[in-house]
């Protein structure tokens, strides 16, 4: 079965139910040959269950078909960011910080606070640089929620998420945030995919603003997030 | 002396960042940002050079006295060291 996932052609072939219905949006019938053809084996769920015995077939299938999509996706000038992505007004903001900090959390607040606003991705989105700007989309992949969307949004902003008391955000310098992005996507192992990696990196610093935002849990908050991300100045 | 295999020098939105890959990342998974010198020195160790090597080619590229060369090739390496990124 083919999947249109992120503008990639992915060849792939679900048994679970967790993976075959999140990947059911993304079911692609044209003809294009695929450009990514993902397999796991026996072999390989064993040893991972051996390594993981938390885990089960479906789980292990759900992540490892998803690490080896992102994997391919640096391929095509993309990458993965883990971080939670809210779309309003036609544009996708990403929040992304280690597990555990409340990017689901923040992401909530939007769609509280604004109205039609909705989660393309609420922990792996794909970033792709593409002829009309650098995009964000949604992909079966999407960590403990199934919130995903099949659909690609122009990227406003990206923020490094931090939990704090007052609500505030700052835009930041191109090092600080390649150190925070690069903390929060798959490091490939070889210098050849690295390169890919860090010349994605570069377009997407050129044209997207990072910032810090430090945020507590008040409808405040998304406030906070989406003004400074519509007002500040470029760094 | 030379930089350690697995480190690599890239330009990434106007700055040069050196990270790691394969064997150097499990031990460095963080980013090091040079200045333009930084850069400079990195390249030529890179290749593997001497540290007379280093100085003539820093007295080459750039108008400072031997004095002030010897000082930035000295607090450059100093760091590098003291990050472990360095082989003798």
């Amino acid at each position: 079965m083919k999947y249109n996932i992120a503008g990639v052609i992915v060849d792939m072939e679900p048994r679970f139910p967790r993976l075959r219905q999140q990947s059911r949006d993304y079911i692609y019938t044209g003809g294009a040959d695929a450009d990514v053809t993902i397999r796991l084996d026996e072999k390989f769920f064993r040893d991972r269950l051996a390594e993981n015995p938390h885990l089960d077939y479906e789980m292990i299938e759900y992540i490892y078909m998803g690490s080896e999509f992102y994997n391919a996706l640096i391929h095509f000038n993309g990458m993965l960011l883990h971080s939670s992505c809210v779309v309003y007004n036609g544009e996708a903001y990403l929040f992304s910080a280690p597990c555990g900090t409340g990017k689901s959390t923040h992401t909530q607040i939007w769609l509280k606070r604004f109205k039609d606003a909705y989660i393309l991705n609420d922990d792996k989105p794909a970033i792709r640089i593409t002829e009309n700007g650098i995009y964000a989309f949604g992909t079966p992949f999407s960590g403990k929620t199934n919130l995903n969307v099949n659909a690609g949004v122009p990227i406003k902003g990206i923020c490094v998420l931090e939990r704090g008391s007052v609500n505030q955000i700052e835009p930041i310098a191109a090092d600080d945030a390649l150190f925070n992005i690069l903390n929060q996507t798959v490091r490939p192992a070889s210098e050849e995919v690295m390169d890919k990696l860090l010349a994605t990196l570069d377009s997407v610093l050129r044209g997207v603003a990072v910032y810090r935002l430090r945020c507590n849990m008040e409808l405040d908050a998304a406030e906070t997030a989406y003004t400074g991300m519509n007002s500040s100045a470029r760094v | 002396m030379k930089t350690k295999q697995g480190f690599m020098l890239r330009s990434v939105a106007g700055r040069h960042v050196v990270v790691a890959v394969g064997k150097a990342s499990l031990d460095f998974n963080g980013l090091i940002t040079l200045n333009d010198t930084g850069a400079f020195l990195w390249e030529k160790l890179s290749k593997g050079c001497t540290y007379d090597e280093l100085l003539s080619a820093m007295l080459e590229t750039y108008e400072v006295d031997e004095a002030t060369a010897r000082e930035g090739i000295d607090s450059f390496l100093e760091t590098a060291r003291g990050a472990d990124l360095i082989e003798e």
